[in-house]
């Protein structure tokens, strides 16, 4: 253990901690320590525990069992204006923020900056929140409403309000999932820079290559335990991260090679595809049997790409040929019914119905495409649901438990479920291990690559390059709306994607 | 595309013709211009003093309220009681003795303490309580009307003499009716400036945000009906000051008129978004089209049929204008 060392005192503390949701533990007596000056590493797969332990420091929850301490004093957080109080400030993986108030006003929620009476102090505020947007590296108009800023830009705006409430400890709640590189690599010169003059940070990632190159101490969490923690003095052992978050010492650290497959059968040509100001003329093969990927920047285009596809967005132009039928897509149910399947990238709002069961999600796209509405085969959808459950091994009390109870990954292979009920050809995915530990994105993959090897073809968007090189056959790199390079074999590397990505031959 | 570049991008004003898109009044003001050019065509002298003055007088009233259901809305609920509200103070009012109490304005002392009862009890069943408003207020506002019809069964009582001067009059050469609608826009821009009032727009843009930020939920929305029914009280003042009597059935138009006002004004009805200067827009525009129907000739049997067109067609022009944002 780390504590035993000579460094500053822990400014919160966490002590024994415990937490449960509906008698089952989410946290079981977890101690977290973060220390001014060092960034700590929270890792841990979805529903290990660390949201809600962040959630319990920063006062947005209370905590069952265990103490937060202040300086050695313990402390009780019941709202999170008491914890910013003491120094505590949270920046959430998904922005909280006004959609329809401006980004200026947004910086300034809840803590308005006021002169005389109460009254908001609109150019002082304006100033402050163009400097505080400046620090972070975004440059954008601050009247306009934040509804209309980029899910990257919201990310930023998030973080930007949490550093200017000039914390003594701030928690990161995975600020990179929405980043490109760049913006990245900017926020952690912010964080280090923050760091060094004495904030203690705790950074939560899915990435391990972000917490080995930012972080300076590691607390592994295993399904609401602590289960190790170390210092980091720049490198990060891979295999031993990877044993303690799965608690599986047998898992391969790396995946396996995926086997070359027959490619020749063409399964989907897109042709010069437009769309709006996003897609600019897309030409692409989907092959038979292949995982094929799409990189590049945030906000190529590639959601756009995909949505086009699946039919949920109006092309423009070029055209869409489904196994050398050229297809005119006017709503996704003509797709759907030739096998053309979306994962869309916000599950929670298009993936999802939140407020009903696993069963009822994973049975929703039967229900909504049987061939005769007025005949109900509901024990063939039961025999779907329950065979489909242990087929994506997804983790959950059973067909009538709430969707929204499972963790992020279980809830992604329930979407990627409901489309087994039909025949599937073609698999688009957006970004879909958004926010899922390594575990469940393996295990996903997994699927994604079973389906395929039946001689349907998945085109697959990650935001994470290495998920890409680890588990796609070929990957295509997008800028600005077209796609600038095709990779495959040896040339799948890193430097050539992100080469590409910048819109430059390697 | 890409907004994060190296280029300082920030502006310090919006152009004006981006700030009237993102502001919503487009389709109202819109409306607003064909209504007045129908008024004009139909009644030559509509710009005359006499005129003008008598519409200000007539409109105050639906104007105040349908600011204060504005007010509610941009808050993210909603309040089918207003007017029963009116009603209810309104008989109240005419209910009292009017000599007793120090005169006029210990009747009108009374009437703004019925409306801050009625409107904290919505804001408590509402914010406190949890209640759905658009049942909860649909409720207390058969609760009101039935209180107004066992005060005043029937039309009657009386309303002093000074009230109903007082408003026809002017004060420093401004006629009241007018002085009053400037007065309560005047309280919401200042409320609009003011650390309260946008925290009311952000509760109704994003709840669950703002509590994250430590807005309190409970108390800013309770503060939004209580904003709201102060309107209300100065709008049924205003009524009652024109009619001179009681009539427990006096307000039940402005309910459904309040809410069109606000979805013409471009106020969303998912909170956050628009200004109570649409809701005033849009009670100009529901005042004119009645004012069309009469001089039309049209029969007034219509008028309803005609105010539900107008509420179809605002709907229509708000789902047009979300979609080409899309």
């Amino acid at each position: 253990m780390t504590e035993t060392l000579p460094l500053p005192p822990a400014c919160v503390t966490a002590r024994r901690i415990s937490k449960s949701f509906g008698g089952v533990a989410a946290l079981d007596s977890v101690d977290l320590a973060p220390r001014p000056g060092r960034v700590l590493g929270l890792l841990g797969a979805n529903g290990s525990g660390k949201s809600t332990l962040c959630r319990i420091i920063a006062g947005e929850m209370m905590s069952d069992g265990g103490e937060l301490l202040v300086d050695g004093q313990p402390a009780r957080f019941t709202t999170p204006k008491d914890a910013v109080r003491r120094g505590v400030v949270i920046a959430h993986q998904h922005p909280s923020l006004a959609p329809d108030l401006p980004v200026w006003e947004n910086l300034f929620l809840g803590m308005e900056r006021c002169g005389r009476g109460g009254f908001v102090s609109r150019a002082g505020s304006r100033r402050a929140a163009w400097h505080m947007l400046q620090a972070v590296g975004l440059d954008i108009d601050i009247d306009q409403p934040v509804e209309r800023l980029s899910a990257a830009e919201q990310q930023l705006v998030e973080i930007a309000r949490a550093l200017s409430r000039e914390p003594r400890l701030l928690i990161l709640d995975e600020p990179t999932a929405a980043l490109s590189a760049a913006l990245v690599d900017r926020l952690f010169a912010h964080v280090r820079a923050l760091a060094a003059s004495g904030t203690a940070i705790i950074f939560i990632s899915h990435r391990l290559q972000e917490v080995e190159a930012l972080c300076d101490d590691l607390v592994v969490l295993r399904n609401g335990r602590r289960v190790g923690s170390w210092e980091l003095d720049g490198s990060l052992d891979e295999a031993r991260v990877l044993d303690l978050l799965t608690g599986d010492s047998d898992a391969p650290a790396r995946l396996t090679e995926r086997k070359p497959r027959d490619t020749q059968d063409v399964v989907l040509t897109l042709e010069g595809l437009c769309a709006g100001q996003a897609l600019r003329g897309v030409d692409l093969d989907l092959h038979s049997g292949e995982i094929l990927g799409i990189a590049g920047l945030q906000g190529q285009g590639q959601e756009q790409l995909l949505d086009t596809v699946a039919g949920f967005r109006r092309k423009d132009g070029g055209r869409i040929l489904h196994r050398g039928r050229a297809l005119s897509p006017h709503r996704p149910r003509d797709m759907i019914r030739r096998g053309i399947c979306l994962v869309p990238n916000d599950r929670h709002r298009q993936g999802l119905f939140m407020d009903q069961t696993v069963g009822e999600n994973l049975a929703a796209v039967a229900l909504a495409m049987q061939p005769r509405p007025w005949r109900l085969r509901r024990r063939r959808l039961a025999e779907f649901v329950r065979q489909t459950i242990p087929r994506l091994l997804i983790k959950t009390r059973g067909p009538t438990q709430p969707v929204a109870t499972l963790s992020g990954g279980n809830q992604q292979k329930v979407v990627i479920g409901k489309w087994l009920e039909g025949p599937v050809d073609v698999l688009l995915l957006s970004d879909p291990t958004k926010g899922v530990d390594l575990r469940a994105r393996r295990e996903i993959y997994d699927t994604i690559g079973d389906l395929v090897a039946g001689g349907s073809a998945a085109l697959v968007y990650a935001s994470d390059i290495h998920e890409l090189l680890h588990h796609c056959d070929r990957i295509l790199v997008m800028y600005e709306g077209r796609v600038v390079e095709t990779l495959s074999g040896s040339a799948m590397t890193e430097q050539r994607v992100i080469a590409a990505s910048f819109g430059r031959a390697a | 595309m890409s907004a994060v570049t190296g280029q300082p991008r920030t502006r310090l004003a919006v152009a004006p013709w981006q700030a009237l898109r993102r502001s919503g009044l487009g389709p109202g003001l819109l409306m607003l211009l064909v209504v007045v050019s129908l008024n004009i065509a139909l009644q030559p002298d509509f710009f005359s003093g006499s005129s003008l003055s008598g519409n200000i007088a007539t409109f105050a009233p639906t104007i105040l309220i349908c600011v204060a259901q504005a007010v509610i809305v941009l808050s993210r609920e909603l309040d089918l009681s207003l007017g029963a509200g009116v009603s209810l103070i309104n008989c109240v009012m005419a209910s009292l003795p009017q000599d007793k109490l120090g005169g006029p304005l210990g009747v009108i002392a009374v009437a703004v303490l019925v409306a801050l009862l009625l409107g904290a009890v919505n804001g408590l069943l509402v914010a406190y309580a949890g209640l759905p408003s658009l049942v909860a207020t649909f409720a207390t506002g058969a609760i009101w009307f039935g209180l107004a019809l066992t005060i005043m069964p029937q039309p009657g009582g009386v309303i002093s003499d000074a009230i109903g001067d007082g408003y026809a009059g002017t004060l420093l050469g401004i006629p009241v009716p007018l002085l009053i609608i400037a007065v309560a826009m005047a309280c919401w821009a200042l409320l609009a400036r003011h650390r309260a009032g946008r925290r009311i727009i952000a509760v109704g843009s994003n709840p669950e945000a703002a509590a994250v930020a430590g807005i309190p939920l409970r108390r800013t929305k309770l503060l939004a009906y209580l904003v709201a029914w102060m309107l209300v009280c100065l709008g049924a003042i205003a009524i009652s000051a024109q009619t001179m009597s009681g009539d427990p059935r006096l307000g039940q138009s402005y309910t459904l008129a309040s809410v069109a006002a606000v979805v013409i004004g471009g106020v969303s009805l998912g909170g956050g978004r628009g200004t109570p200067w649409g809701a005033l827009i849009g009670a100009l525009v529901l005042g004119l089209v009645t004012n069309v129907i009469y001089f039309a000739g049209i029969s007034s049997s219509w008028q309803e049929f005609v105010k539900g067109f107008v509420i179809v067609a605002a709907l229509g022009f708000m789902v047009l204008e979300g979609r080409r944002r899309a």
